[in-house]
């Protein structure tokens, strides 16, 4: 008999926001580097791209910090890279910060302050992105290195992580490039194309995702939280609905139309989107289970957790 | 060097909960804090139902779960394959509490009264209690049982072992062939909570009948 297994409490919401926008920072950044490949139409959206990077993975920084039990020593976090993730990705997510500051300087900068080839600000762009991708799987490898919450620990958890990271990037490029108006049309309307795919690509990676979690009793008993139970209705609302089927819907629409139209839709779809990736790092959260304890013939749930 | 070990049977526990009590006594843990502690368990339906007490306590691991996580270098493993947390190192990012399959470490924000309805004032006793964990652990950070180090190291049992009426708790050294804990481990088939996640706990259980 399975006992009453119940979900992790103590990463909160704040673990939750630091997950995703560490994830956006990152897909936001490597969608201003490949912009910055593509013609001059394409400088706007490189620059927003770029520019993104640094300050939303350090508002996320911030938000994890907030969650520490010490945050004074939060400088900590980088000292042990031998054996642990958490300070792995601390070191990654530092290269980064960095590597996105120099680049949105050099963007930003009056022309000449920091006159740099074009080759070498590629060699930025691309160490940069590597860096990113890093930043961006990170955030999943962080929970997968948690062993006995199978619902996290599975090599699902990254990618999915990955590709909802590329799609809230890009979306958040969009949703800044259509308010601020300086970007041309042509671009979002292709952004919002390559978002499209990516939203398709998200849904597979949910749905394998939630098909691994089969194997044993605590990730059924996580997949039972999220998709029956206390969680169902922001995973159904928030994820499904808001963050996948939402934008999907109103790309399409605006898939037909061009101009002022499409540039709207495109808007609005980067708005559910996002909204939508930040829930569904706060659904994953909010599902992990622990393993229960076993001893011989009796499985006992852990009595805090 | 030693490397200390806990037999727990199974067969003797019924339930008293001293284990818990003479932990929180010895180590001043404040309220949501236990870090020996006993939980029922049941298995199997009418008419062979089973009920069993399940004593608990960190289990010491070889491989801790929770040293390859910590980021910080707050936990370290000692000579005695105790395995310590400075508190003036951990930063308090809960890695630790998540890779522990045994629910051993724990966190608290503060040190309340064990009796509200008193005036919500702490009584000189749990002053005494909360500065002595405040000098140890304080807040914010992991803390974990360390088999009570501070006893052993004066000839003495660990708290929860010293306790129990039952003899069901027994404390020694796993190196040591001829120990009572080796001993028993052998002739009794002692065994480990949740080998799957490969820690090779310290700690063993013997089967309850």
């Amino acid at each position: 008999m399975l006992p009453n297994l119940k979900a992790q409490s103590k990463w909160s919401w704040l673990v939750a926001a630091y997950l995703f926008l560490a994830g956006l920072g990152g897909g936001a950044y490597v969608t201003g580097v490949v912009a910055g490949f593509r013609g001059d139409e394409w400088a706007p959206i490189a620059k927003i791209g770029v520019c993104l990077g640094f300050p939303c993975v350090a508002v996320g920084c911030i938000f994890l910090i907030r969650d520490l039990g010490s945050p004074g020593r939060f400088w900590r976090a980088g000292l042990r890279p031998g054996t642990s993730w958490i300070a792995r990705g601390t070191i990654i997510i530092s290269i980064f910060m960095v590597l996105a500051v120099i680049h949105a300087a050099v963007m930003l900068g009056p022309d000449g302050c920091c006159d740099l080839s074009g080759g070498a600000i590629k060699a930025l762009g691309v160490a940069g992105v590597v860096f990113a991708l890093g930043t961006m799987m990170y955030t999943g490898i962080l929970l997968a290195a948690a062993r006995p919450i199978a619902f996290w620990s599975t090599a699902m958890l990254p990618l999915l992580f990955l590709v909802s990271a590329l799609s809230t990037g890009i979306m958040a490029v969009v949703l800044v490039a259509a308010l601020a108006g300086t970007a041309h049309a042509g671009p979002i309307h292709e952004l919002a194309r390559a978002d499209i795919l990516l939203v398709i690509l998200e849904m597979i990676v949910l749905a394998f995702y939630l098909q691994a979690t089969h194997r044993v009793p605590e990730s059924r008993a996580s997949a039972q939280l999220v998709l029956a139970g206390s969680v169902a209705p922001l995973f159904w609302g928030g994820v499904v609905f808001l963050g996948l089927l939402a934008p999907l819907a109103i790309d399409l629409v605006g898939f037909g139309s061009t101009g002022g139209g499409a540039v709207a839709c495109a808007l609005l779809a980067s708005v559910c989107g996002i909204i939508g990736g930040l829930i569904l790092r706060q659904v994953v959260l909010s599902g992990g289970i622990h393993a229960p304890l076993r001893a011989g013939r009796f499985e006992i749930a852990l009595p805090i957790v | 060097m030693p490397r200390y070990g806990f037999v727990i049977d199974l067969k003797r526990c019924f339930g008293c909960y001293s284990c818990q009590v003479a932990c929180k006594a010895a180590n001043h843990t404040p309220q949501g804090v236990d870090w020996a502690r006993c939980v029922p368990a049941e298995t199997g339906s009418y008419p062979s139902a089973l009920r069993q007490m399940v004593p608990l306590v960190c289990q010491q691991c070889s491989e801790p779960a929770c040293l390859t996580v910590c980021p910080t270098g707050a936990t370290t493993q000692d000579e005695n394959g105790i395995v310590q947390v400075d508190k003036d190192l951990c930063m308090g990012c809960k890695a630790c509490i998540m890779a522990c399959p045994y629910g051993a470490r724990q966190t608290v924000e503060e040190w309340p009264t064990y009796f509200p309805d008193a005036g919500g004032d702490l009584d000189p006793y749990e002053e005494y209690a909360k500065s002595a964990w405040e000098t140890k652990h304080g807040y914010g950070t992991a803390t974990k049982c360390d088999y009570c180090m501070d006893r052993v190291e004066q000839g003495r049992q660990p708290a929860c072992v010293e306790s129990c009426p039952a003899k069901a708790r027994t404390f020694g050294d796993l190196d040591d062939p001829e120990s009572e804990i080796s001993i028993l481990i052998r002739r009794e088939r002692g065994f480990q909570l949740n080998p799957e996640f490969g820690t090779d706990p310290s700690c063993y259980y013997l089967p309850p009948r």
